[in-house]
């Protein structure tokens, strides 16, 4: 049913992707990527969980650019003073100076460290092109005060892969804020990453991922966690999306007692679109999943939330609660919500709840009542809305998202 | 100060379009209080809400005058800006929306819109305690979202703080009394007595003489059937308590 790459061959990016691929010497592991990659082709609308979000469309004219170089600006997070990995079309600049202690960053061969993720065409594909992977370790008892920023970044128009995987020892912290952003003038482009992480026990993960891409971007990220005994993973996502944008999580609970938070939120216009796509998968007793997203579209925006708990035998006393809101804020925007429980055990609490509408016609005239004018009430009511998903970020994070809403706000996302 | 004349206005509701102001007519001159008292459904909640700038009303005809200027036409902000103050008789509640940014918002772009100075955080500051312990709200419901998890009257209080700190030219007060206690009426009463002043006007809409006795107004209006049938003084409010609304019921 797949189009595969045989039934495109007209295609300017197939050809592209074979060359890159034949280019470089591939090892077992990532011709059988590729091999997999093949058979499917990119995900479209008649495959199950890209109905909303198709792939192969989004990508059907698009041609890559040659990567050219521009300046980079400094990042938004710079006054966290972070530890700046910089991935510029899926090229690894480590940072120079020395690192904090405990911290390890390392670029190694990229097939050392792939994660099983074959269902998923677009990650076979992104293991198929890669050939070095970031690696990021945090020792033992670490608890790093430092954050570590990954920039992805990406020239308009070109198209790039990208592997990164982090492993926390045991009772670990760390912080790991991931940017994905374009330099240069085109439009366009095609940005695949691939994250896997190890929590291991007792150790800490806290993960920022902010998009803010040029409207004809197209990004698939896919993270990917395993959280030992009581480990913790608290996530927070803003994407304002691009032609196609997709940030897929998907964790997994090795031992008891693990807990994790996630928040995302997606703010399109225009013809954006972001897609939030995730499956928390239960295989252990006792833990704790509260997840939250909040779409707001307007113009011709379409906002994707596919939400799903899965739940094992064995993982009894678990409590997991999922809620996504959508604020639609014209007719001709869209959002689609699919939340989903699939459950093995009967000792379990867990619950979903989705809603959508449109901005309350009393709080707006009583915000215009006090002297807001319209744009100021409906952008404080906006503001509100998203305020569950940004107060569960740190100090000194959160206003690098409130800008990020706030420029969304004046028209000015991207 | 405000003056209506015959006002005309209807809703479009489920059951069909529904005529509510049948050619209302009232002045309040600068300097006084008048109060409106009716049976429910009399189009009380209406008045205040046109006044204000709702525009779930259709206005058919008359002028609503406020110190020489029509403001149908204007925006709900712009009307705040001149001055028009509602004090809401269901306060919203908004989650997310932290209330002292939000007051401070609100009093600055009243002020920016009259060509004013913005009030600075430290004034703001000074201001917002000092009232806050005029409507006895305590500092900490402040650092709640705006309403969010208060009781009715606690409500009423913050929907007085903002009166109090916006210093409006002219405050409407849709059944602020309801659901208050002896102690929070005497609040209410206290601060529109310490706003009163020759260059403000107040229109009370209530159901009990109660407020009234804290807050003595020059007239008392009877609004009945979507237009004003009696207008009194003072007595007029203890002689409802009295007799009830039935008489206007049917005169209406």
């Amino acid at each position: 049913m797949a189009a595969g790459l045989k039934d495109m061959p007209e295609r300017a990016l197939s050809a592209q992707l074979q060359a890159t691929f034949s280019a470089s010497k591939a090892d077992p592991v990532r011709l059988a990527a590729f091999e997999r990659f093949q058979k499917t082709g990119l995900p479209h609308r008649r495959v199950e969980g890209w109905r909303w979000s198709d792939l192969n469309a989004a990508l059907r004219d698009f041609v890559p650019a040659n990567d050219g170089v521009s300046p980079i600006p400094p990042s938004k997070f710079s006054a966290l003073d972070p530890v700046e990995i910089q991935i510029v079309n899926g090229r690894i600049i480590r940072p120079t100076g020395t690192l904090p202690a405990g911290l390890h960053l390392d670029v190694i061969p990229a097939s050392a460290t792939i994660p099983d993720l074959e269902g998923n065409s677009v990650v076979s594909l992104t293991v198929a092109m890669i050939t070095e992977a970031l690696e990021i370790r945090v020792d033992a008892g670490v608890k790093l005060g430092q954050p570590i920023l990954v920039r992805h970044i990406m020239q308009c128009g070109t198209m790039a892969f990208v592997q990164v995987a982090a492993h926390l020892g045991d009772g670990a912290e760390a912080t790991i804020i991931e940017t994905y952003e374009d330099i240069g003038a085109g439009q366009g482009g095609f940005y695949s990453s691939l994250f896997h992480s190890d929590i291991c026990a007792g150790a800490t993960l806290k993960r920022r991922m902010l998009q803010n891409t040029n409207a004809d971007a197209v990004v698939h990220a896919m993270f990917a966690a395993n959280l030992a005994g009581g480990a913790h993973l608290n996530q927070v996502g803003l994407s304002t999306g691009g032609r196609l944008s997709r940030h897929e999580t998907l964790a997994q609970y090795v031992g008891s007692e693990a807990s994790a938070e996630l928040s995302s939120a997606a703010l399109v216009d225009a013809s954006r679109h972001a897609d939030f796509t995730s499956k928390i998968l239960h295989a252990a007793s006792g833990c704790q999943t509260r997840q939250i997203h909040k779409g707001v579209a307007r113009d011709k925006g379409r906002a994707v939330f596919q939400g799903k708990f899965d739940v094992q035998r064995v993982a009894q006393q678990t409590d997991a609660q999922m809620s996504a809101d959508a604020l639609l804020l014209s007719d001709t925007s869209e959002a689609y919500h699919k939340p989903e429980l699939e459950i093995y055990a009967d000792d379990v609490q867990c619950a979903h709840g989705s809603t959508s509408g449109a901005l309350d016609d009393d709080a707006m005239f009583y915000l215009r009542q006090r002297g807001l004018d319209e744009e100021m009430a409906r952008s404080l009511l906006i503001e509100a809305f998203l305020g569950e998903v940004i107060d569960n970020l740190e100090e000194g994070e959160a206003p690098v998202f409130r800008d990020a809403i706030a420029l969304w706000l004046k028209g000015q996302g991207a | 100060m405000l003056k209506i004349d015959n006002l005309h206005a209807r809703v479009e509701g489920d059951a069909g379009v529904v005529e509510i102001l049948k050619g209302l007519s009232l002045g309040v001159p600068a300097g006084e209080v008048h109060a409106i008292m009716g049976p429910n459904g009399s189009g009380k909640s209406t008045l205040s809400h046109i006044i204000a700038g709702r525009d779930d009303y259709e206005v058919t005809a008359g002028s609503v005058n406020l110190s020489g200027e029509e403001i149908l036409d204007l925006d709900p902000n712009e009307r705040a800006a001149k001055g028009v103050f509602l004090s809401f008789q269901h306060p919203m509640e908004i989650p997310g929306v932290a209330t002292m940014n939000f007051i401070r918002t609100a009093l600055n772009a009243q002020r920016k819109a009259r060509g004013e100075a913005e009030v600075s955080a430290a004034d703001f500051l000074r201001l917002i305690r000092e009232k806050t312990k005029l409507v006895g709200l305590t500092d900490e419901k402040l650092k709640r979202p705006f309403n969010v998890g208060f009781s009715g009257g606690e409500k009423k209080r913050m929907e007085m703080l903002q009166m109090a700190i916006f210093e409006p030219r002219f405050c409407i007060m849709d059944e602020t009394d309801s659901g208050l206690d002896i102690d929070a009426l005497k609040m209410v009463g206290d601060v529109v007595n310490s706003l009163r002043g020759p260059d403000r006007g107040f229109l009370v809409i209530t159901h009990y003489q109660r407020l009234l006795e804290h807050i003595r107004p020059d007239h008392v209006h009877v609004l009945a059937g979507g237009r004003i049938v009696k207008s009194g003084g003072p007595e007029l409010a203890a002689e409802l308590e009295k007799s009830g609304y039935d008489q206007f019921i049917e005169a209406a």
